[in-house]
C-alpha cells in the first residue's frame, strides 16, 4: 500500500511535466510583425493593397503641394517649418522634401507595381477594376515625377528618364486602365500629361471623353483625420498654433483656406483630378486654335460647374492675416486689390464661405468679354489659378522643376551630380522675377493692396517658351 | 595530550572565572586609524556574545564586558583588533591599514567579486557616504559631477526628464548612449527616451532613470565599457551601472527619520529675456521625509527605507511626487548557504510642460519670440501675454504615473573553502501610464481653434509596461599555491525584456472628461519588444607572485534580437595587472616612502549592442484608414544582421604618493565599433524605407585621467580634492559607402553620421565670406562635434571635526551646439545678433546655420554643501543629529548665452541615439536650496 502511494504521488509529481516545459521557456518571444506569406497570396489582399495605394497617395500630396504651393506665387510662408526654401525657389539636392517627395512618389509606383505583380495575382478575389486602380496609380506616379522633376529613376536606381518620357509613361499606364475600366479621371489624367506634353489633340481627345463620362467628376484623396495620414496642406492652411502660418497672395484671400476641419475622423481630402481641369484644357486648346466661342462655351461650363460645388461655410477668426505682426497684410473685406474689390475676406467678424473644390473670381461677363488675345489666355490662367490652388498645379504651369536627391546621386551609379534632374529648372523669366512672386504692396489701413508682379501676365508674356502655356 | 588538556580546561577555565568575575564592568576608549585620527563606526563585539558596539563620531566607544573576555575591533579596510579585558576599564585602540582588505571588492557582474587590485579595468565607485550626501533623488543626478569620467547632461529642468550619458564617446549610431542598469544583480528598465508611443511634448520626456530605487545604496559601480563589461551581456557596449543595495550590518540595529526642505528657483543665466521667468518661473518648495532602519546579528541582518518626496517645482505647472520604500536583508541559512533578498517599490507622479518642439510650448513660444519681439511688447502688451500664458499654463495638463517594482534574490553557497555557488533571480516591472489632455479651452487658447468651439479636445494615453527577468548561476573558486592564486569563474545568465506599449487617442471630445468612452473619435496603437538573452562565460584570474594578475574570459552570447540565421556571439577579454608596488623588495625600499603605488595594467575586451529585434524581417503594415485596412510595405530586411561589436583596448597607470594622500591615474582607451548599425537613407528610388545594417566603423579613443589628493589630513582636519579630465577623439572611420544620413535635429541642420566625421556631428549650410565681400553659400558643411571632447569634473571635502563641507562641479569644451532658440528668434525678425547685414532677409536662414552654432563649453558648480553632526549634544535621546545644507547648481559659466545641456529634444526614437547637438525651448535644471535634518537612533 505504502509502495503504491509512493508510487502515485510519483506519477502525479512527474505526470504534471509533460506540459510543464512552457514554463520554463523564457526563451519564447513574440514577433508583432506581419509577413509577405500575411500578405501575398491571400483573399481580399488586392483591395487592401488598392487602399494603401490610396493612403499613399496621400502621402504623396503631403509633400507635393508643400513645396508646389511654396514655390508657387500662391503662398508665401512668413514663419513656419514647412519648407524654408521654396518661397525663394532655392531648390537645393540637399533640402529633405526633395528627397521625401521622390521617395513617395516612388514608393507609389513600387506599391502600384507590388499591387500589380504579385498582390493581385495572388488573389482569388482580384478583378479588372482594382488591376484598372493599379494601373491608374503606377500612372499617377509617372505623371507626379514629370510634373514635378525634370528626370527621375523610373525603377529602383535606375537610370533617370525625362519629364517627357514619364508624361508617356503615364499615359501608357492610363491607357492600361483604361483598358480595364474606363473611369473620367483616368481619361483626365491621360489629358494633364498630354497636356503638358503639349499633345493638343490627344490631350482635347481625352479631356472630352473625360466630360462624355461625366460632367462633374471629382476624384479625390482622402485623409485620415484620426489614424493619419492627415492632411499636412490642411494644417498649414487652416490649423493655427503660433508657428503655422501660409499666407495666401491676396488675390486669392478669398479661397483660402481651401481645406478646413471637416470632422475627427477624415480631414479635408485634395480634388486632384476633377471635372473643371478638363473645361480649361479644352478652353486653352480653343483659344490656341483662336476658337474664342468655343473657348467661352468651356468657361461658361466651367462656371456652372463651379457653381454647383461645395463652399463651406466656416469659422476662420483665428486666422490673423500676418508676417509675425497682426494685420500686416490685407485682412478686411473692403481691400481693393490690384483695383478688384472682393477678393478679400474679413474673418474676424463673421463666418466666411470658402470654396472646398473649386472656386473662382471669373465671372460670367467676364467671359462674354474675353477675347482671343493675350489678355484672355492670361484670364484663363488666372482662372486655373484660382480654381486649381493649394492642388499644387500652379507651380507645374510656372515651368518649375524639383531636384533629385543627394542621396540618390551618391547612392544610384547612373546619376552625377550635374546631370539633367539634379539641377533645378526655372526658366528665366520666372528666375527674374523670384523676390517677387509673393510680394505685396500694403499699407494697413490704405484699402488698397497690389501684387508687385502679375505672373499670369508674365507666363502670356512668354507663352512661346517651351517650359510654360503648353499650346502656345 | 597537553593539547587535549588545554581544550578540556579552557570551558572550566571560562566558567570558574565567569563564576568568579561574574560582575561586567564597562569599558570604555577611543579608537584611532594610524594617523590618529578617530575612527566612526568601529564596530565592538564581546567575541563569543551577541553584545557589540560601535564607536561614536569621535571614535569613542563604551560597552558593558567582563575581565577576560575578548573584544573584538573590525572596521573595513583596517586590519582586525582583538583586545583581552583586563583589569583596566579603559582600552584605546590605534588600527592599521590592511592592505589586502583596503582591496575594494568589486562586483564584476559575475561571481563572488574580485579585488580591485587584481582588476585590470577602471571602475568608478560611489558609496553611501557619497550618495548620503547629495540631495538627488534621480540616479543620473547623483553620477553627475561625481563620477571621474562620465558625462551626464540634463537635458531638461522639468521633473523626471532624462540625462544624457555617456563615457568613452558615442559608440552606436543606434541606439542610445544609456548603460545597462543593474540592482543587486537584476537588470532593470533604462529607457532614457520616450517610448516608442509615447506622449510627445517637443523634447522633454520623463525617464526610466527617473525612478531607479535611490534608496538605501551601499554603493554604485559605473563600468565603463570595453573589458569590464564583456561578461555582461551582448547589450552592455555602453558600460553598466551597478548598484548594490544596503542589507543591514551584524551589530547594534539603528534607525533614522530625516526631514528635507527646500527651495526650488528656476535659473535665469541662460534665459534671453527677463519676461521669461516673470512669466512662467514661480519658486517651489521641496519636502521629503525619510525612515530608515538597519541592524542585524551574525544569523540576519536587515535594511528598511521609506521616502516620501513632493516639490512644486521652479515654475507655475510642474510638480512631482515620489513615494518609496526598499528593504533588504542577508540571512544566513546554514553555515554555508547565505541568502540575501532585496525589494524596492517606487511611485513616481510628475507633469510635464510643453516644450521646443511644440508650437504649443510657452517658453519656447516666449524665448523664440513667436508672438513678437517679447522686449518691445509695451507694459500693457505684455501684460496681457502674461495673462494669456498663465491662462494656457493652467490648462496644460500631461502627466505621467510610473510604480516600479524591483525584486533580487542572491543565494550563496559556500561547497568548500575553495568553492562558492551564486545564484541569483530577480525581476524589475514598470508600469508607466502617460497622459495628455488637450482642452477645447487649451486649444482655444492657444489660438489652435476657434472660440467657441467645444467639440475638439483630444486625450492621448500612452500604457507601457516593463519587465525584465534576470537569472544568474555562476560558480567561483579559488585556489591559492606558494607563489600563484587563481580565481575561476563560470556561470551562465539569463535575462528577458519584454516592453509593452498601447496607445489610446481619442479626439472630438467635451471637456470635463478624462474619461476616452467620452471622446467621438478613438484611435489606438500598439507596440511591443521582446527579447531573451542567455549566455555562458567564464573567467580565469591567475595572481603571479600576488603582484602580477594575468585575466582572461569570455561569453558566449545568444538572443533572439538577431536573425535565425545568426550564430551565437563569443565575446573574449583578456588583461594583465601588475602591482609593482606590492612587491616586497619595493615597500621596503624608501622610494615607497614617496611613491607608495604603482600599477600598471592593460586589457583587451568586446561588447556588443544589437538592433531592435526582429528589424532583420522584411515586413508589410497593415495601417488602418479610414475605417478599412490598408496594406504598405514597412521593414525591407537585411538577412545579414548581426550585432555591432566594440573592441576595446585599454593601457593604465596609477600611481600614489606619499601613502597614497596624491593618487593619480591615467588610462589610454581606443574602442573600435565594428560592423556598427547604420541606418542611412535608402535610395529614394527604391521607395522603401531606410534599413537597419551592419555597414559602420566608429573609433573612440581618449584618455581618462584622476587626480585624488588629500593635502591635509590631521587630527581634526581633512581635506581632499578630486579631479578629473577625459578626452574624446570620436571619428566615423567608415560608412560602408552609405551616404551621410541625419540621426538628429533638422535634416538642413542636422546630426549626421558621416565617413571622415565625429558621430552626430553637425551640419548644414554655411554662408562663408568671400574675399569680395559676398556669402557663399556652402551646403553640408561640418559646423563641430556635438559631443564635447574634452570633459571632466571635480570635487572638494574638507571635514573638521563634525562639520563637513563639500563642493562638485563639472564641465566640457571642445564641442558645438545649435542655440535653436536664437533661431527661431532670427525667423521671426526679432534676433539679428551677429548676423552679418548682406545675408539678412536675402535668403532663407537655413542657408547660414553657421551663425547659430556656439561653443558648447561650460564648467558648471553642480552641489554644494555642508553639515555638521551634532554627535554627543543629540545624546541621549539620539545617538547623533546631522543637520545638512546643499545648493545645487548655484554657479555656471558657459561659452554661449544659452544652456548647452537643454537638449531633450535631440532624441528622435525609443532608445534612439542622442547627439545634444540642439539646445532647444526648455528649461534648465533649476537652482535648489535644501536644508536636511538627519536624527539617528
Amino acid at each position: 500500500m505504502k509502495k503504491l502511494i509512493i508510487f502515485s504521488l510519483t506519477i502525479l509529481a512527474f505526470g504534471c511535466t509533460g506540459d510543464f516545459e512552457q514554463v520554463v521557456d523564457f526563451k519564447d518571444v513574440e514577433n508583432p510583425n506581419l509577413s509577405e506569406e500575411s500578405v501575398v497570396g491571400q483573399p481580399n489582399s488586392a483591395s487592401i493593397w488598392l487602399t494603401g495605394l490610396e493612403r499613399q497617395l496621400g502621402l504623396v500630396f503631403n509633400e507635393t503641394l508643400v513645396l508646389a504651393e511654396l514655390g508657387s506665387d500662391n503662398y508665401v510662408n512668413t514663419q513656419t517649418f514647412f519648407n524654408q526654401f521654396m518661397d525663394g525657389l532655392e531648390i537645393q539636392i540637399t533640402d529633405p522634401d526633395m528627397r521625401d517627395t521622390q521617395r513617395q512618389i516612388q514608393r507609389l509606383r513600387e506599391l502600384a507595381v507590388f499591387g500589380l505583380e504579385a498582390v493581385g495575382p495572388g488573389d482569388p478575389n482580384y478583378n479588372s477594376e482594382i488591376e484598372a486602380e493599379f494601373n491608374f496609380f503606377e500612372g499617377l506616379s509617372y505623371l507626379f515625377s514629370a510634373m514635378y522633376f525634370s528626370a527621375l529613376p523610373q525603377e529602383p536606381v535606375g537610370v533617370p528618364v525625362t519629364s517627357e518620357q514619364h508624361y508617356q509613361n503615364a499615359i501608357v499606364a492610363f491607357d492600361a486602365a483604361l483598358a480595364l475600366n474606363a473611369k473620367p479621371e483616368y481619361h483626365l489624367a491621360k489629358a494633364r500629361a498630354n497636356y503638358y506634353l503639349g499633345n493638343k489633340s490627344a490631350a482635347v481627345t481625352a479631356a472630352s471623353a473625360a466630360l462624355t463620362l461625366s460632367g462633374d467628376f471629382d476624384r479625390v484623396v482622402l485623409f485620415d483625420e484620426a489614424n493619419g495620414p492627415s492632411n499636412t496642406f490642411e494644417n498649414a492652411l487652416y490649423q493655427r498654433a503660433t508657428f503655422d502660418d501660409l499666407q495666401p497672395l491676396p488675390t486669392l484671400d478669398f479661397l483660402d483656406p481651401k481645406y478646413s476641419f471637416l470632422s475627427t475622423s477624415q480631414d479635408a481630402p485634395v480634388h486632384y483630378l476633377k471635372a473643371e481641369e478638363a473645361y480649361l484644357i479644352l478652353a486653352e486648346a480653343n483659344l490656341s486654335d483662336n476658337d474664342i466661342v468655343a473657348a467661352r462655351a468651356n468657361l461658361t461650363s466651367l462656371l456652372d460647374l463651379i457653381d454647383t460645388r461645395e463652399v463651406r461655410t466656416i469659422n476662420d477668426n483665428i486666422e490673423q492675416r500676418s508676417q509675425v505682426a497682426e494685420g500686416s497684410r490685407p485682412d478686411s473685406d473692403d481691400i481693393v486689390v490690384n483695383g478688384r474689390s472682393g477678393l478679400v475676406l474679413d474673418r474676424q467678424s463673421d463666418l466666411v464661405d470658402v470654396p472646398s473644390v473649386s472656386g473662382t473670381s471669373l465671372t460670367a461677363a467676364d467671359v462674354t468679354a474675353m477675347q482671343d488675345d493675350d489678355a484672355g489666355l492670361s484670364l484663363l490662367y488666372r482662372t486655373r489659378q484660382e480654381v486649381f490652388i493649394a492642388e499644387g498645379l500652379r507651380f507645374v504651369d510656372m515651368g518649375v522643376k524639383l531636384v533629385i536627391d543627394e542621396n540618390e546621386i551618391l547612392l544610384n551609379e547612373n546619376i552625377n551630380e550635374g546631370d539633367l534632374g539634379t539641377v533645378p529648372v526655372i526658366p528665366s523669366f520666372i528666375a527674374a522675377i523670384v523676390g517677387d512672386l509673393d510680394a505685396i504692396n500694403y499699407v494697413p489701413g490704405s484699402g488698397v493692396a497690389t501684387t508687385v508682379i502679375d505672373l499670369n501676365d508674365i507666363l502670356v508674356a512668354n507663352k512661346t517658351s517651351a517650359s510654360v502655356v503648353p499650346f502656345e | 595530550m597537553r593539547a587535549k588538556l588545554a581544550w578540556m580546561l579552557t570551558p572550566l577555565l571560562v566558567l570558574c572565572m565567569s563564576f568568579s568575575y561574574g560582575q561586567e564592568k564597562t569599558i570604555s576608549g577611543n579608537v584611532t586609524d594610524q594617523t590618529g585620527l578617530p575612527l566612526p563606526g568601529v564596530s565592538i563585539v564581546v567575541v563569543g556574545t551577541t553584545n557589540g558596539t560601535q564607536t561614536d563620531f569621535d571614535g569613542n566607544y563604551s560597552i558593558s564586558a567582563s575581565t577576560g573576555q575578548v573584544l573584538r575591533f573590525s572596521y573595513i579596510g583596517q586590519k582586525t583588533v582583538e583586545r583581552t579585558i583586563g583589569t583596566s576599564s579603559t582600552i584605546n585602540v590605534q588600527m592599521e591599514e590592511d592592505a589586502q582588505a583596503l582591496e575594494e571588492v568589486i562586483v564584476t557582474g559575475q561571481g563572488s567579486g574580485i579585488a580591485r587590485r587584481k582588476l585590470s579595468t577602471t571602475v568608478d565607485v560611489l558609496d553611501a557616504e557619497d550618495i548620503d550626501k547629495l540631495p538627488a533623488n534621480q540616479i543620473d543626478q547623483l553620477l553627475q559631477s561625481t563620477t571621474p569620467s562620465a558625462q551626464v547632461r540634463l537635458s531638461s529642468g522639468q521633473p523626471g526628464t532624462a540625462a544624457i550619458i555617456r563615457t568613452r564617446g558615442p559608440i552606436s549610431a543606434a541606439s542610445s548612449a544609456t548603460p545597462v542598469i543593474i540592482v543587486d544583480g537584476i537588470r532593470v528598465d533604462n529607457l532614457n527616451s520616450n517610448p516608442q508611443l509615447g506622449i510627445g511634448t517637443g523634447g522633454a520626456n520623463v525617464s526610466a532613470l527617473a525612478d531607479i530605487p535611490v534608496e538605501s545604496i551601499e554603493k554604485i559601480e559605473y563600468i565603463k565599457g570595453g573589458a569590464a563589461t564583456t561578461l555582461y551581456g551582448a547589450d552592455a557596449a555602453n558600460g553598466v551601472i551597478q548598484i548594490i543595495t544596503k542589507k543591514g550590518k551584524d551589530g547594534k540595529s539603528s534607525a533614522f527619520f530625516e526631514t528635507n526642505i527646500g527651495v526650488i528657483k528656476g535659473t535665469t543665466d541662460y534665459l534671453k529675456y527677463d519676461r521669461t521667468a516673470e512669466a512662467l518661473f514661480e519658486p517651489g518648495l521641496s519636502q521629503e521625509f525619510k525612515v530608515g532602519l538597519n541592524g542585524g546579528s551574525e544569523k540576519f541582518s536587515y535594511n528598511f527605507a521609506g521616502a516620501l518626496y513632493t516639490d512644486d517645482s521652479f515654475n507655475d505647472i510642474n510638480e512631482q511626487i515620489r513615494r518609496s520604500f526598499t528593504f533588504g536583508f542577508t540571512a544566513k541559512v546554514t553555515e554555508k548557504l547565505q541568502y540575501q533578498g532585496s525589494f524596492s517599490y517606487v511611485n513616481f507622479e510628475s507633469n510635464l510642460d510643453y516644450n521646443a518642439n511644440t508650437s504649443f510650448s510657452r517658453f519656447s513660444g516666449i524665448e523664440g519670440s513667436a508672438r513678437g519681439d517679447t522686449d518691445a511688447f509695451t507694459d500693457a502688451e505684455w501684460q496681457d501675454e502674461l495673462a494669456r500664458y498663465r491662462r494656457i499654463g493652467e490648462l496644460v495638463d500631461i502627466t505621467s504615473t510610473t510604480n516600479r517594482i524591483t525584486a533580487a534574490n542572491k543565494f550563496i553557497y559556500d561547497i568548500n573553502d575553495a568553492l562558492q555557488v551564486n545564484a541569483t533571480i530577480g525581476i524589475d516591472t514598470r508600469n508607466t501610464v502617460q497622459e495628455s489632455l488637450q482642452s477645447n479651452a487649451l486649444l482655444v487658447e492657444l489660438g489652435s481653434i476657434a472660440p467657441g468651439t467645444t467639440d475638439q479636445g483630444a486625450l492621448s494615453r500612452v500604457l507601457r509596461s516593463a519587465f525584465t527577468l534576470t537569472t544568474d548561476v555562476n560558480i567561483t573558486h579559488r585556489a591559492n599555491t606558494d607563489n600563484f592564486s587563481f580565481v575561476s569563474i563560470l556561470g551562465g545568465q539569463f535575462f528577458r525584456t519584454s516592453d509593452r506599449q498601447n496607445r489610446l487617442d481619442g479626439s472630438g471630445g467635451v471637456d470635463g472628461t478624462r474619461s476616452l468612452n467620452n471622446f467621438s473619435e478613438q484611435a489606438f496603437s500598439d507596440f511591443v519588444l521582446e527579447n531573451a538573452n542567455y549566455g555562458l562565460y567564464f573567467l580565469e584570474n591567475i595572481g603571479i607572485y600576488n603582484v602580477a594578475f594575468l585575466e582572461f574570459g569570455g561569453r558566449l552570447d545568444r538572443n533572439t534580437a538577431s536573425g535565425s540565421n545568426t550564430d551565437a556571439l563569443f565575446l573574449p577579454k583578456v588583461g594583465i595587472t601588475y602591482n609593482l608596488s606590492d612587491h616586497d623588495f619595493y615597500r621596503d625600499a624608501a622610494i615607497s616612502n614617496v611613491l607608495s603605488t604603482v600599477r600598471l595594467r592593460a586589457n583587451y575586451g568586446e561588447a556588443t549592442n544589437f538592433a531592435q529585434p526582429f528589424s532583420q524581417d522584411r515586413t508589410f503594415a497593415q495601417n488602418p484608414f479610414l475605417g478599412g485596412p490598408s496594406f504598405t510595405f514597412n521593414n525591407p530586411g537585411n538577412d545579414e544582421l548581426v550585432s555591432e561589436r566594440v573592441k576595446t583596448t585599454e593601457f593604465g597607470v596609477e600611481l600614489g604618493f606619499f601613502n597614497n594622500r596624491l593618487f593619480l591615474s591615467g588610462t589610454r582607451y581606443v574602442g573600435v565599433t565594428k560592423d556598427a548599425l547604420f541606418t542611412p537613407q535608402s535610395a529614394p528610388s527604391t521607395g522603401q524605407l531606410n534599413q537597419i545594417q551592419n555597414i559602420g566603423e566608429v573609433e573612440n579613443k581618449g584618455y581618462e585621467f584622476e587626480l585624488r589628493a588629500t593635502p591635509i589630513q590631521t587630527e581634526k582636519h581633512n581635506l581632499s580634492v578630486t579631479l578629473s579630465y577625459n578626452t574624446n577623439d570620436n571619428l566615423v572611420t567608415d560608412s560602408g559607402g552609405a551616404p551621410a544620413f541625419v540621426v538628429g535635429g533638422f535634416t538642413v541642420l542636422g546630426s549626421v553620421v558621416e565617413e571622415g566625421q565625429s558621430l552626430g556631428y553637425l551640419r548644414g549650410t554655411a554662408a562663408v565670406l568671400q574675399d569680395d565681400g559676398t556669402y557663399a553659400f556652402e551646403p553640408n558643411t561640418a559646423l563641430g562635434d556635438t559631443f564635447a571632447p574634452n570633459f571632466g569634473s571635480m570635487g572638494l571635502n574638507y571635514t573638521w571635526g563634525d562639520f563637513n563641507f563639500f563642493a562638485t562641479a563639472d564641465y566640457q569644451f571642445g564641442g558645438k551646439i545649435t542655440d535653436l532658440s536664437f533661431l527661431l528668434r532670427h525667423l521671426r525678425g526679432t534676433d539679428d545678433t551677429g548676423i552679418p547685414e548682406e545675408l539678412i532677409g536675402t535668403t532663407s536662414p537655413f542657408n547660414y546655420v553657421n551663425f547659430f552654432v556656439f561653443d558648447n563649453d561650460f564648467l558648471k558648480v553642480r552641489n554644494i554643501g555642508a553639515s555638521y553632526n551634532f554627535g554627543e549634544i543629540a545624546k541621549p535621546l539620539f545617538s547623533n543629529i546631522r543637520l545638512g545644507v546643499t545648493v545645487t547648481n548655484p554657479f555656471n559659466w558657459t561659452a554661449g548665452n544659452f544652456d548647452p545641456e537643454t537638449t531633450g529634444s535631440g532624441i528622435s526614437a525609443q532608445n534612439g541615439f542622442a547627439s545634444g547637438g540642439f539646445a532647444y525651448g526648455t528649461e534648465s535644471a533649476p537652482r535648489t536650496y535644501v536644508a536636511s535634518l538627519r536624527f539617528e537612533f
